[in-house]
């Protein structure tokens, strides 16, 4: 439909009040809300994120994209829950102790909700304990952890202990500019992304593992 | 005086190539106190400086601990310190930012050294290491670069946002970030250190390259000329990150020395630097350090100095060390300076 194609394009050029506004057309026109985000907004975000993998596009363009995304879903989400469109499951997500960067974070949450999950964001400096409090009280389908220092990834690892030493099984992913694949290997991780709409993806795979 | 250096930044050969691991945060594990104590304690910062200097044998010295928080803390952003044994890294919520929309940048006050925050701090143990150890060593006071302290001012992500939707904030934003930058250097200056300036928030990571030349390279550029004009004619410029891309652009800031981190490609800054005789400094991973033995390490950087060892502008270094990195492995890589230079002269 040309109409969800220029959503797509408009999502990834960020023009937020276009996307605003075509979003709201296109709800006005009777389409269903799942419609608009799977084949408007979230196809527009995973050309921003292949952009961005391929050196394309730049963290600015892409947080320009994440905010439109963002105003858009503010639209569609009371349709969404109207047309009693499931919950895809709660993902808890923050940046690791000692570490106040949050801007990845932001992305792969705002990426998250998008894909239909519910967020609980505990912010930034988030201690071992706290995930494992919010684990206990949330249980969440996955957690995701962030660090945007080679000196604070280092916390991921007693983040994930504690989360075991607790009892928790729950799925841990891992992501942030320093961090790859053999480490998350490392630490004992259930899956890493290295960008956001990758998060999207390897958090699809571990729920589908989850019994 | 330890001139290794200082040759090296003018690329005249030293005698060896000059060992420069970055160490911050980490000064504290030397004397057994935690990052936020050795950044609010004058007393304890020099001890620390001079541990680092006994143990390590470093060829430079960096006066600063939370090298990234101290210009904006002293404009009004709020600075989270862990008590106790906590050795985590003292750090600026993005969320508490000073700058927001709406807001006209002539509303923010360039900080004053004397008074103002943890500068005075900073500038009295400068002072005092200057005293007693800068005729044995070249000491840099470490002071933001324009793009990073106007991250903290704004927050980094709003920051990004201007950088799109309202570029002239940003230019405001960083002409007044080179104001309280170049002030809070100038109080370096006057205690006896020269200077280094951080900016890695400008890193090609978050901030796109041609915008880096639209935005950052001018102020850069400014601020360097004028720690020239008082004098300081050595003006290293530390960016971490992949900034393979942005080499020429840092050689266009007019610093003598720059930063080629552990992923970024060591040829091509080889190559540049080497074409327009400039120093650079080549990081060993921090992560590895800390992981790796002795012997893996030793390897690594003898793979770097057989690469690279024989220009007169190479530096070895090591990305952030986190706190507690083993004294052992820092030693690795001065040990395998050591060798290099022994069994090829260079």
């Amino acid at each position: 439909m040309q109409e969800l194609d220029n959503l797509a394009l408009l999502l990834e050029q960020g023009q937020m009040q276009s996307v605003t506004t075509l979003t709201q057309q296109l709800l006005d026109a009777g389409i269903p809300p799942q419609v608009i985000l799977n084949e408007g907004l979230i196809a527009g975000m995973a050309v921003v994120g292949k952009k961005m993998r391929d050196g394309e596009m730049y963290l600015p363009e892409v947080l320009q994209a994440a905010g439109a995304m963002q105003a858009a879903l503010k639209l569609l989400k009371p349709h969404l829950l109207r047309d009693g469109v499931p919950s895809r499951g709660t993902v808890l997500i923050g940046t690791v102790k000692g570490d106040m960067h949050d801007i990845g974070k932001n992305l792969v949450a705002t990426m998250l909700q998008g894909a239909g999950f519910d967020i609980i964001d505990l912010g930034v400096n988030v201690s071992p304990e706290k995930f494992v409090q919010a684990v206990e009280a949330h249980k969440p389908a996955i957690v995701g952890l962030s660090a945007m220092l080679t000196t604070t990834m280092l916390t991921m690892k007693p983040t994930i202990e504690a989360l075991r030493a607790a009892g928790s099984d729950v799925k841990v992913i891992v992501g942030g500019a320093p961090v790859n694949q053999n480490f998350a290997d490392q630490i004992g991780a259930d899956g890493f992304a290295r960008d956001a709409v990758l998060a999207v993806e390897r958090v699809k795979q571990l729920i589908d593992i989850v019994p | 005086m330890n001139s290794r250096y200082l040759q090296a930044l003018k690329c005249v050969k030293p005698d060896r190539v000059p060992f420069l691991p970055a160490i911050y945060e980490h000064k504290g594990w030397f004397t057994g106190k935690t990052p936020s104590e050795i950044c609010r304690d004058p007393n304890l910062l020099v001890a620390a400086l001079r541990a680092e200097y006994e143990t390590v044998k470093p060829d430079a010295l960096t006066i600063g601990v939370d090298v990234y928080n101290v210009e904006a803390e002293a404009i009004g952003c709020e600075v989270t310190y862990y008590e106790g044994d906590d050795t985590s890294v003292p750090a600026i919520n993005p969320q508490a930012a000073v700058f927001h929309e709406g807001d006209n940048v002539s509303s923010l006050k360039v900080p004053d050294p004397a008074k103002d925050g943890r500068m005075p701090m900073f500038i009295n143990a400068a002072r005092t290491v200057a005293q007693t150890l800068g005729k044995e060593i070249p000491l840099r006071g470490a002071v933001s670069g324009p793009f990073s302290l106007a991250a903290h001012l704004a927050g980094p992500q709003k920051l990004l946002l201007f950088s799109m939707m309202q570029p002239s904030i940003v230019k405001d934003l960083l002409g007044f970030a080179a104001e309280a930058i170049k002030r809070y250097g100038n109080a370096f200056i006057d205690a006896g250190c020269g200077v280094v300036m951080f900016d890695s928030y400008a890193s090609p990571a978050l901030f796109p390259p041609d915008m880096y030349r639209e935005f950052v390279l001018g102020p850069t550029r400014g601020i360097i000329e004028h720690f020239h004009h008082r004098g300081i004619a050595d003006v290293p410029l530390i960016i971490g990150g992949d900034t393979t891309t942005l080499v020429d652009a840092y050689l266009e800031t007019g610093a003598n020395n720059i930063l080629c981190d552990a992923k970024a490609n060591p040829k091509e800054f080889l190559k540049k630097c080497s074409q327009q005789n400039r120093a650079y400094r080549r990081n060993l991973d921090a992560a590895f350090i800390l992981d790796a033995s002795p012997g893996e390490i030793r390897k690594c950087a003898l793979e770097n100095l057989e690469q690279a060892g024989g220009y007169a502008g190479f530096i070895l270094g090591t990305g952030v060390l986190q706190y507690g990195t083993p004294l052992a492995h820092i030693v690795a890589v001065r040990e395998s300076i050591e060798e290099f230079s022994r069994q090829t002269g260079r």
